[in-house]
């Protein structure tokens, strides 16, 4: 029973991390209509201001993760100006193709700035430990939790309880109809972009701290965004926690019950995608 | 005055005539810390090479990327367009098995800075002109064992071991764990996908074991969660050991790497005279001193080259490698000269176990633990977890 107890917390801490990638993720599919491979991306550079700020100014992470955001709702905000407004109207596979070049020239970026090594950082509640009853889990995974609980409960009442929270909704629905209206669609976008980066820079953070810091950090969690965000329904925001936390509580529960089960990790999260889509298609048949 | 300085340009053009010049390709993946390492110490090497006039050895360096990929056109560089006679490198496994077809097209003498799977040994077992510096995996193998087997005699019993299921972290486990379970250890082994970051379930799913040692087969990327997550899931195990190929930029300050062990072939306290000359000379040309093992392979190697063209009194390969067969020379890991490898796959390999010390993090630094003799510090055993 403990030893269960004990799984289904390490399950739902590490959906936390998984549903702070996602739901930028969600944001910029849902709203903007851009499947963003370079969202991993946006992490990474997330991890890097975070790491750059500790270790030149000895800030610490929990610090940086305001500014981070700030900076990657700028990147966001020149990414979707520079790059995204051109081709919002081309086909949807022009838009993939050059956010997956964007991924790829933002990875090269990095190696050729810093180098392909793995960087850690030395903050003294890494390993910072809570025990409760016979169960016992990590202060990082327990914070990236909250953090993410309280960054989609924020971003919920934000889109449903503001004028602009309704104006993105409803370009979210339909692009031509606000416009009408007088509702300023391409600042909408660029609003729900660079939120989207922001949300992918503070998860980076995070990344920072619980793992490490390197040119490839963000591509593994983006893989599991995407399994997130189609288990939820593409731009669903309020099914990304709990997808996260399915999908999560799937790791580790194979992880733990089945004998290698370690190496199974990853063919979980593709199961879970063949099985949402699949239930999907024939629930709407 | 004429005449003085009809002397002072035979003199001159004596040296000259003297001095036998080689150019060599470096091959590494420079982007990486230990590529980059190993760079500096090659790079070392030759100055100290140089600066006796005897041989001037030239440096062509590329970046092999760390991947077959990038690797490969850039060998073919160095050997078409650089035209290059003898290479050094071949760090990674990986990268070095794909290096191995187009090395036996163009026929360089190979000086192999890394590379210890056996799989590249079998790679190379036909090329005549393969100098092969580094230990191969079984003789990596042999040293953790000897270090498992003095654990046991201190009282630990049961093993953990945490391998990445890829060829890295697989190839080996079956062995390994016959090895171990034949010294007298219960072993529990579990797989994981490196980069994962998530071990709370594996490592949980180890508590009822009770392991005396954690032991994770990995990379870089894994050091940090899982010493974070085997706190957090309080597996207290006596002893975390890791073998990955390098470890975290940044980890000796992280408090949590604390009483972590792993293995290394050399360290800057390693006392021998060599030792001390390398790390005054790396100090000195680089401003600080590097704990990589790369950087004073890539040194050795540079030192035994020069010796063999010295020897050779020619920039011809063959020559050389005639030469470099025969050298004997003290170095920072402890004696060098060239054998065939122990499977006789190859039949000129430097180094092999002895090479190997096990070490433990404290407080900011990796100490020497194991074996005895090389020990800076009793190993913490068991450690804090």
């Amino acid at each position: 029973m403990e030893l269960l107890l004990q799984t289904l917390i390490n399950g739902i801490l590490a959906a936390g991390l998984y549903a702070l990638v996602a739901s930028g993720l969600a944001l910029a599919v849902g709203v903007v209509g851009i499947v963003n491979f370079a969202h991993g991306e946006f992490s990474m550079i997330g991890a890097f201001v975070s790491y750059l700020l500790f270790v030149g100014a000895g800030i610490d992470p929990i610090l940086s993760l305001g500014l981070a955001a700030v900076v990657l709702f700028v990147v966001g905000a020149l990414t979707y100006y520079g790059l995204i407004r051109p081709v919002l109207a081309a086909p949807e596979l022009n838009q993939m193709l050059l956010t997956f070049g964007l991924s790829v020239a933002l990875q090269n970026l990095a190696l050729l700035l810093f180098g392909a090594d793995t960087r850690v950082l030395f903050t003294p509640y890494q390993g910072a430990t809570l025990a409760l009853g016979g169960v016992s889990f990590g202060l990082p995974p327990f914070a990236a939790f909250v953090l993410s609980v309280g960054l989609l409960v924020g971003l919920y009442a934000f889109l449903g309880r503001t004028r602009l929270g309704f104006a993105v909704r409803a370009v979210a629905q339909n692009r031509l109809a606000p416009g009408l209206l007088g509702i300023e669609t391409q600042r909408i976008y660029l609003l729900a972009f660079g939120l989207s980066a922001a949300l992918a820079g503070m998860a980076g953070v995070m990344l920072s701290v619980m793992l490490y810091t390197s040119p490839t950090v963000g591509f593994a969690y983006t893989l599991k965004a995407f399994a997130i965000i189609v288990m939820a329904g593409l731009g669903n925001l309020r099914g990304v926690i709990p997808a996260a936390i399915v999908l999560a509580l799937a790791e580790a529960l194979v992880s733990t019950y089945v004998p290698g089960g370690g190496g199974w990790v990853e063919a979980v999260f593709f199961l879970v995608i063949f099985l949402a889509l699949t239930w999907r298609s024939w629930r709407t048949r | 005055m004429k005449k003085v300085l009809v002397l002072w340009v035979l003199l001159l053009a004596g040296l000259a005539l003297a001095q036998t010049t080689v150019r060599v390709g470096v091959l590494l993946p420079i982007s990486t810390v230990a590529g980059k390492a190993a760079l500096n110490g090659v790079q070392l090497g030759v100055e100290q090479v140089n600066a006796g006039g005897k041989v001037k050895i030239e440096l062509v360096v590329v970046d092999d990327g760390n991947t077959p990929a990038t690797a490969v056109p850039a060998l073919t560089k160095l050997m078409t367009v650089d035209r290059v006679d003898i290479v050094i490198g071949g760090l990674a496994s990986g990268v070095t098995f794909a290096l191995s077809g187009p090395v036996k097209q163009y026929q360089p003498l190979f000086l192999c800075i890394g590379a210890a799977s056996s799989v590249v040994e079998q790679a190379f077992s036909d090329y005549g002109r393969f100098f092969h510096y580094h230990p191969w995996d079984y003789h990596n193998v042999a040293a953790a064992l000897e270090f498992f087997k003095y654990l046991y005699e201190n009282g630990a019993r049961r093993v953990a071991i945490l391998y990445e299921d890829g060829p890295f972290g697989s190839a080996g486990i079956q062995t390994y764990r016959a090895q171990l379970q034949n010294q007298g250890y219960t072993v529990q082994a579990e797989p994981f996908k490196t980069g994962s970051g998530n071990f709370t379930a594996i490592l949980t799913r180890f508590k009822a074991f009770r392991p005396d040692i954690l032991y994770w087969i990995g990379y870089d990327v894994d050091a940090l969660p899982i010493a974070a997550q085997t706190r957090q899931v309080g597996l207290e195990p006596k002893l975390i050991y890791g073998a990955p190929p390098a470890w975290p930029v940044g980890f000796e300050k992280n408090r949590l790497s604390n009483d972590v062990a792993g293995m290394t072939a050399w360290l800057p306290s390693v006392a021998n005279n060599e030792s001390r000359r390398f790390v005054n000379l790396y100090r000195r040309k680089f401003g600080e001193v590097t704990d990589e093992y790369m950087a004073p392979m890539g040194y050795v190697i540079a030192l035994s080259l020069g010796r063999a063209v010295e020897a050779a009194s020619s920039a011809d390969k063959d020559r050389i490698a005639t030469e470099l067969a025969k050298v004997q020379m003290d170095t920072p890991f402890g004696p060098l000269s060239f054998k065939p490898s122990d499977t006789g796959r190859t039949r000129f390999q430097g180094f092999n176990q002895s090479i190997w010390l096990q070490f433990q993090y404290l407080e900011g630094s990796r100490r020497p633990v194991f074996p005895a003799n090389r020990a800076a510090r009793p190993l913490r055993y068991p450690g804090n977890y």
